[in-house]
């Protein structure tokens, strides 16, 4: 276990050694000379000439070679030092750190809503094949994962802020100010998560042992709790641990809508900003945290799974 | 209740206790496209082994399937009935029924390891039937399911209880099974070859654990198998059957000696040659009809070398053959050359009109 644990971590760090890299190029690959760049957003002049661009480029210890200048950078970079903001001059992983904060607070409550639902209903839609209930099921996971997130969002606070005055309309100001943004995050892989859970019970309901397990005598509802959905949720697990990945910095819409300041955020607008530092650091943290879920949910899924969980001992 | 009491202790006399399963012209099939399991009759009786033979495909188990109400989606009862020690069954609902399942019927299946949920303790799942039908206290519960696994020769059960079903051989977890169908002391168990995907040596630990647990607790056996040895040893009466239907019914000695059906006497013909080892196997030659086809006639007709050389090969082609008792009690075979003679002059005339009224329209 503690060996399957390590080498889970040691993937983990190859991961991120080469994502860091990637992450470090990125001033390198534009069009524009860095340090030109960097000039432009502190001083907010385009017409430096020449020797002002050196001098700068020296000083920032650019003109050294690209690998002397990654290993300077990793090694400020693993200690937390991804240097200042060009928009704010404040250190950046204080930024990043509070919009990560932000990020996993909404992510975890918008995936856990939807895996709360999609359990219990596409469970029962498995059950009930071709039911009233399955069609209805049907229908609105179809609607949830073709509804655009620009549309649903406004709506949303049309209707639950500015109409009704339930909820806030925008903003990040207590735990109110989550349920709408988590809501309107949450219908999409709700329906994604309702569609595998269904198919992955209809699965495991045709298998033998639920047959077995029926033929000691338990009722159908019985052997769906003690046998079915346990191996059901595995396909979700995964799912879950997918969205939560991608909606971690990609929640981009939704935030900037209901104001969000979450990674999805900082590093759009790092983006528009040309905010280098920003960038990376987002990029990164984003990255990690991929990596971090990854590893959490085999865990989970050794939980949950025997049969992987001694594969894993005996490895 | 007293009543009932005193009715109940009357009955379990063996004199004049039902048979533990009474099967009554069953028939299961698609609804609207026709049966798989065509018009069966069958008698258990306490104690009792019987072997339910045949090719694969030819339904048995479908057959057993049926018997325990848990046939596959799409299929369902036509017709028949079922009694359990006297009690219809077919008419109780699902839930009614759930209270035999497991308790007064249990099930082996051919293959111990996906029959058991990788996610749950082995331990877990043989305390199941007990659990819903014996409303034991924890420890009581712990106590019989060790006790069981001891009784069914797992070694170490106490370890044993607590690994999942990936950790266990076939035989293993085949000997799991059998605790957890025999835990809360059925009458009847259906064993769908339950040996056949285990190694040859432990083939026969199972069978002599099942024919043990026969003896010592009066259990009855519906066991299928398409393995004649396996019947001539644990089989008391063998019922043989061929493309959904069961073609012939008798004591074991009877059947395996002196076989009335063309169908099992190619059976035992073949049984024979694999056993002297001849090289090459005789199979019986051309494939049985599919099981939801209707046929005209004889459903073994099209593969059956005796008719050819009987006088009448034209019935078993026109009319479907009835089932026809002969010798001991309970023996009979579906077969026009043992029919009464009556029977087969009246089947001929059907015939020859037939082929006038054929002559008249041409
Ligand atoms: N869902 C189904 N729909 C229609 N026919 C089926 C279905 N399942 C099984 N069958 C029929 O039942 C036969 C299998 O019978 P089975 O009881 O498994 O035979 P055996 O156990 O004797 O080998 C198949 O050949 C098939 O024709
Ligand atoms: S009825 Fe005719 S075809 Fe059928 S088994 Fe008997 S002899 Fe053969
Ligand atoms: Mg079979």
């Amino acid at each position: 276990m503690w060996i399957f644990i390590l080498r889970r971590l040691a993937v983990l760090a190859l991961a991120l050694l080469v994502v860091s890299f990637l992450v470090f190029l990125i001033p390198y690959v534009g069009e524009t000379d860095p340090v030109r760049a960097l000039a432009r957003a502190r001083f907010g002049r385009l017409d430096l000439d020449a020797a002002a661009i050196e001098a700068l480029r020296i000083e920032l210890g650019m003109h050294r070679p690209l690998l002397v200048q990654y290993l300077d950078w990793l090694g400020n970079a693993v200690i937390g030092d991804f240097g200042n903001s060009y928009m704010s001059r404040e250190p950046v992983i204080e930024q990043v750190w509070s919009a990560l904060k932000v990020s996993i607070v909404l992510t975890l409550a918008a995936l856990g809503f939807a895996f709360a639902v999609a359990v219990p209903c596409g469970s029962i839609a498995a059950l009930r094949q071709g039911s009233a209930f399955d069609s209805i099921i049907k229908s609105l996971n179809q609607a949830f994962v073709a509804v655009p997130e620009y549309w649903l969002a406004p709506m949303s606070i049309l209707v639950f802020a500015l109409y009704l005055g339930w909820l806030p309309s925008a903003g990040w100001r207590g735990p109110e100010s989550v349920i709408l943004p988590a809501l309107a995050l949450s219908l999409r892989p709700m329906g994604y998560f309702t569609q595998v859970m269904r198919a992955s019970m209809i699965d495991v309901l045709n298998s033998p042992h639920i047959v077995a397990a029926h033929s000691r005598g338990l009722s159908i509802r019985r052997t769906l709790i003690a046998h079915g959905l346990r191996n059901a949720m595995l396909p979700v697990i995964t799912l879950f641990s997918v969205w939560m990945a991608g909606l971690l910095g990609g929640a981009v819409v939704i935030e900037v809508i209901f104001a969000v300041p979450g990674m999805g955020r900082l590093v759009y607008s790092a983006i528009v900003n040309g905010d280098l530092p920003v960038l990376q650091a987002g990029l990164v943290a984003i990255v990690t945290f991929a990596v971090l879920i990854n590893t959490l949910t085999d865990l989970a899924y050794t939980v949950l799974n025997p049969v992987v969980r001694f594969n894993n001992a005996a490895a | 209740m007293l009543v009932n009491q005193t009715i109940m202790q009357h009955q379990a006399r063996p004199e004049v206790c039902a048979p533990v399963l009474e099967v009554e012209h069953l028939t299961v099939g698609v609804p609207g496209v026709g049966a798989i399991i065509n018009d069966l009759n069958l008698t258990i009786r306490r104690g009792e082994v019987v072997a339910l033979v045949g090719e694969s495909g030819s339904g048995k188990s479908m057959t057993a399937r049926s018997l325990m109400r848990l046939m596959p989606s799409g299929i369902s009862i036509l017709n028949g009935s079922v009694r359990v020690c006297g009690d219809e069954v077919l008419s109780l609902s699902e839930e009614k029924f759930n209270e035999f399942r497991g308790a007064r019927i249990s099930m082996l299946f051919q293959q111990p390891h996906v029959m058991l949920d990788p996610t749950c303790t082995v331990g877990a799942q043989a305390a199941e039937a007990l659990h819903v039908h014996r409303h034991l206290s924890a420890v009581e519960e712990h106590e019989r399911v060790l006790q069981l696994f001891r009784d069914v020769g797992i070694p170490e059960p106490e370890e044993r209880m607590k690994c999942y079903p990936h950790q266990m051989s076939g035989g293993m977890a085949q000997r799991v099974m059998i605790a957890a169908a025999l835990s809360a002391e059925p009458d009847l168990l259906i064993a769908d070859e339950p040996t056949t995907a285990l190694d040859v040596t432990v083939q026969a630990q199972i069978l002599q654990l099942l024919d043990r647990k026969r003896r010592e607790s009066d259990l009855s056996i519906l066991l299928i198998t398409h393995d004649l040895s396996v019947v001539s040893a644990i089989a008391d009466r063998v019922a043989v059957m061929y493309s959904g239907e069961i073609v012939e019914q008798g004591t074991t000695q009877e059947i395996l000696r002196n076989p009335k059906h063309p169908y099992t006497q190619s059976l035992i013909h073949c049984a024979l040659l694999e056993a002297d080892e001849t090289g090459q196997l005789y199979a019986i030659p051309g494939n049985p009809p599919e099981l939801l086809s209707k046929v005209e006639g004889c459903r073994f007709r099209s593969r059956c070398q005796v008719a050819e050389k009987w006088g009448h090969p034209e019935i078993c082609s026109r009319l479907a053959p009835p089932m026809v008792e002969h010798g001991g009690p309970g023996c009979c075979a579906r077969c026009w050359i043992g029919a009464p003679n009556d029977m087969q002059v009246q089947a001929i005339k059907i015939c020859q009109s037939d082929e006038e009224g054929h002559r008249d329209d041409c």
